[in-house]
């Protein structure tokens, strides 16, 4: 479990680390993709702007400067017009009422003295606050080139003064007059500025740009539109007029692109992307999800597979001891079906061990703590005694582990139990056939031995009986036919019927030879150590029918008793009184009463007391008179040596064997006594038997 | 002494065959306070070795007084069984009744040899006088047939002495034809044929034709008998 509980941490915390990594990345990712978005878009929008801004002043720029080529023209036009000075008046109050920016036409001497003045009719008026005289310096210059040049001159845009304190710029174009190749003197057309540049400013544009004049030093000189340009994006472009160059500036209305829409715009955009990018990851993750589902799929099924074939039972119990999960094997093994396992109490335990199980089930909840020594504990097992449903008890080996879930918890105990009655079976059956391998072998021992015994006396027997029956033959005839040989033969009866009693008496002396040198062969041995040694054998015989031993030991102090004995016979006999005892109760006595008792106790003076006590029925009185007869047998299979011998052999160690009641008065009881070792040294084998 | 016997037969006589010597000669002793002649054999080999002497082909008339065989099934060499298998083959059977002594495991193989034509058995261990009073009985059946055998000897050897024509004769007499029926049939006087008749008579020792059909009758039946009896002396 500690092992358990160490090992994931190294593995979580970097796989925690990384994946806060890989968010953090995706988000800076995101972050700096939404900001470059937003930059590009901006800048883009800029450039657009800028674009549209300088797009704006050329076109602009472009049409102020045709506008006032054409005007040119048309002043040109009028300086030709034939007739009369005063000719000209008319197209030109004609040009003036078309033409709104021009504000006045004069012509010209040469000297540059106004001749004629006609004004705009459209108000103001221009020079009104100031004389023309005053403010035509500009037009002189441009009319000195003009002469100069030969061809129309603009002059530097100028301001005039208007009523109400505000004014306008103008700008003079200075026409020489030439007729006949001749200077006859200047025709000079003042332009007002603003009028030009809103002529200039389309209706589109105009929402969107301010045109101005500018000069040089960035003062302004006129402007158009309808509102104020917000400095951001301008357009300078210089209207190419001959003589004085006006600088044209288009200002755009529009001022930075604004964050927020641009954010926004940007945001929908990540947004989307990151949405898209989530859903490959979702689908990639389902697809990942949908493999793994079909590889635990699978490896549910193998295991299933797995847990269904095995033959060893599984079983899951949680921390209160009730079953939480079994196999088909334990299923089977037990004959009950899950619903019906999920009982508090097993019904699987048999009830006469219940009361243990349940003590050792409170154990093993209370020693959850030692959980790793459990662990070792499981490898190892333990074996136990369940029930089937039909009642039948059976021996299983039970290894036990403690469940512990995915965070270390101990939530249980998952068992394997092993069916061992098969192997039992065979066990019984084997230790059986060596049992009976050796009761057959020490039978025909027996038996060879007394037909032995049989043949052997037979033959003197035979003969004596054949002489006594002639003697009396011999006897019985008559006097008058009584032969001379009568006595003779008579003799030799009563000689050989003589040697034959000699003979038999032989026979006789050798079994009991046999029988000192068996004897020789006894030894001292702890008593306690001869009732265990038939344990396992007695048990074995017990387990069918159910029944319990239990072995009754005298107090500590006495635990050292000893006796003299020959141990295989002793074993033997043990073993018989065990046996039938076993039979005894296999019949009539309730299972839960079913037990033998093997008890041990010291039998002062010297010698120690062995009953074999069962709780059987006891030993009928008809019974009981012949019980110690050879080949009397209650059981059809019997040979009815077993006590028989059994007392012989007790006989042998100088005791009897005895029965009785057994304590309570019920079934029976079989007792000896064995001398302990220093009183059979002493040599009073045969002549003390039981004092008791 | 109940036993009676035709004393003309000669003195019975019981063959022990026991390999245990006490067994056996304790029988040989009771046998003799009743007074009973026996002969002991130690096996059932030294038995036929004594037999194959006393019946050899020089000596036909064995046995020559009623006898009997006390036999132990089990013994080494030949073993009872065997023994009693070759009596059976030499039709000795008859004369010589057969009583089994047996132990425990072997009454079945002594009944089946009693329905094979044994005399008896009798199980160890046996109650002693009642084993002699078994083997008078077997003597006086050893008698009977003996007595049987001899006169059937007797009838043989009479017919032997008769003439083809007696013969003839004798065979039309015994169908029960009158003297002139034969006579004519052999083509003979009816005196001639009285002569013959008389002459068989006499040689056969009757005195009526019915007492001879009687007579021939029962040597046709010993006949088996005498004829095994011959097949002896052959072997």
């Amino acid at each position: 479990m500690t092992v358990a509980a160490v090992l994931p941490q190294p593995t979580l915390a970097p796989r925690k680390l990384r994946r806060a990594l890989l968010w953090a990345l995706l988000l800076l990712l995101l972050g700096v993709a939404q900001t470059m978005l937003l930059m590009l878009t901006l800048r883009y929008e800029a450039t657009r702007a800028l674009d549209e801004t300088e797009q704006v002043a050329s076109e602009a720029a472009g049409e102020v400067r045709a506008d006032l080529l054409r005007a040119e023209q048309q002043l040109q036009a009028l300086s030709w017009t034939p007739g009369p000075d005063g000719a000209w008046r008319l197209p030109a109050a004609e040009l003036l009422k078309t033409r709104r920016e021009l504000r006045r036409v004069e012509r010209r001497d040469n000297a540059l003295a106004v001749l004629e003045v006609l004004d705009s009719p459209y108000p103001p008026r221009p020079f009104a606050q100031m004389p023309r005289s005053a403010l035509s310096l500009d037009a002189d210059i441009a009319c000195a080139s003009a002469r100069r040049a030969a061809a129309p001159m603009f002059s530097r845009s100028y301001f005039v003064p208007t009523a109400q304190g505000i004014g306008q710029e103008l700008v003079d174009l200075c026409v020489p007059v030439l007729v006949a190749g001749r200077e006859q003197g200047f025709l000079v057309g003042s332009f007002a500025l603003p009028p030009l540049l809103d002529a200039a400013l389309s209706a589109r544009q105009a929402r969107r740009h301010e045109l101005s004049f500018v000069e040089g030093d960035g003062a302004r000189l006129a402007r158009a539109g309808p509102m104020r340009g917000a400095d951001v994006y301008r357009a300078e472009r210089i209207v190419d007029l001959p003589g004085a160059p006006l600088l044209l500036r288009a200002n755009s209305t529009s001022g930075q692109p604004s964050l927020i829409p641009n954010l926004a715009t940007a945001l929908v955009l990540g947004l989307s992307m990151a949405l898209f990018a989530v859903v490959l990851l979702l689908a990639r993750d389902v697809r990942r999800r949908a493999r793994a589902e079909q590889a635990l799929a699978e490896a549910l099924a193998f295991r299933q597979a797995m847990e269904n074939s095995l033959v060893t039972g599984l079983r899951a119990r949680d921390l209160a001891g009730v079953i939480t999960y079994v196999n088909p094997a334990f299923c089977s093994m037990v004959g009950y079906s899950l619903q019906e396992l999920t009982a508090s109490v097993p019904p699987y335990w048999p009830p006469e061990h219940l009361e243990a199980y349940q003590r050792r089930h409170a154990a093993r909840m209370q020693g959850q703590v030692a959980v790793a020594r459990d662990a070792t504990e499981a490898r190892e097992g333990f074996e136990t005694v369940f029930m089937r449903q039909g009642g039948e008890r059976f021996p299983v080996m039970v290894y036990e582990a403690p469940l512990v879930d995915g965070q270390g918890r101990h939530t249980g105990w998952m068992s394997t139990v092993v069916d061992l009655s098969a192997q039992r079976r065979v066990e019984d059956i084997s230790r059986q056939q060596l049992d009976r391998l050796q009761a057959t072998a020490r039978l025909a021992t027996v038996g060879e031995m007394a037909s032995l015994l049989s043949h052997e006396l037979n033959q003197p027997l035979a003969a004596i009986a054949s002489y006594a029956s002639g003697g009396v033959n011999l006897l019985a005839e008559p006097d008058a036919d009584r032969h001379a040989d009568t006595p003779g033969l008579l003799r030799q009866a009563l000689e050989r019927i003589a040697e034959q009693a000699e003979r038999a008496g032989r026979v006789i002396k050798s079994v009991h030879d046999f029988v000192r040198r068996r004897e020789q062969q006894h030894e001292s041995l702890s008593a306690q150590v001869l009732l265990e040694s038939v344990l396992p054998l007695a048990r074995l015989q017990a387990r069918k029918s159910g029944t319990r031993i239990e072995l009754d030991l005298p107090p500590a102090s006495d635990a050292a008793l000893r006796v003299r004995c020959d141990r295989t016979m002793l074993e033997q006999v043990l073993l018989n009184l065990a046996r039938n005892g076993i039979q005894a109760m296999e019949t009539t006595t309730p299972l839960l009463q079913r037990v033998l008792t093997l008890r041990l106790r010291p039998a002062p003076p010297g010698r120690v007391a062995f009953s074999v006590i069962d709780a059987g029925s006891g030993v009928p009185p008809e019974v009981a008179e012949r019980l110690f007869t050879p080949f009397f047998t209650t059981r059809a299979e019997g040979m009815g040596l077993g006590l028989s011998l059994c007392r012989t052999v007790i006989e042998q160690h100088g005791g009897t064997l005895e029965f009785g009641p057994g304590p309570q008065s019920q079934g029976s009881e079989f007792r000896f006594t064995l001398a302990e070792p220093h009183r059979a040294q002493s040599g009073d084998t045969a002549a003390d038997p039981l004092a008791a | 002494m109940t036993f009676a016997l035709d004393p003309s037969l000669g003195i019975p006589v019981v063959y022990l065959v026991d390999d245990e010597d006490v067994v056996r000669e304790a029988l040989a002793w009771l046998l003799r306070s009743r007074r009973l002649l026996s002969e002991q054999f130690v096996s059932a080999d030294s038995f036929l070795a004594w037999l194959a002497e006393h019946t050899a082909p020089t000596r036909p008339d064995w046995p020559a007084s009623p006898a009997c065989l006390v036999l132990d099934v089990r013994m080494p060499g030949t073993s009872g069984l065997g023994l009693f298998e070759r009596l059976g083959q030499q039709g000795l059977l008859p004369v010589l009744p057969v009583i089994f002594l047996t132990g425990h495991g072997d009454v079945p193989t002594a009944v089946a040899a009693v329905k094979r034509g044994a005399f008896d058995f009798v199980e160890k261990p046996f109650s002693n006088n009642a084993l002699v009073d078994r083997i008078e009985l077997a003597l006086q059946a050893s008698g009977r047939e003996l007595a049987a055998w001899r006169a059937a000897r007797v009838h043989a050897r009479a017919l032997a002495e008769l003439t083809e024509r007696e013969r003839e004769v004798m065979g039309r007499v015994v169908a029960g034809r009158a003297n002139k029926l034969i006579a004519d049939e052999l083509g003979i006087s009816v005196r001639t044929v009285e002569v013959h008749r008389a002459r068989i008579f006499e040689k056969m020792n009757v005195s009526s034709a019915v007492a001879l059909s009687n007579l021939l009758r029962d040597a046709a039946e010993h006949g088996a008998a005498a004829h095994g009896a011959g097949g002896r002396d052959a072997g």
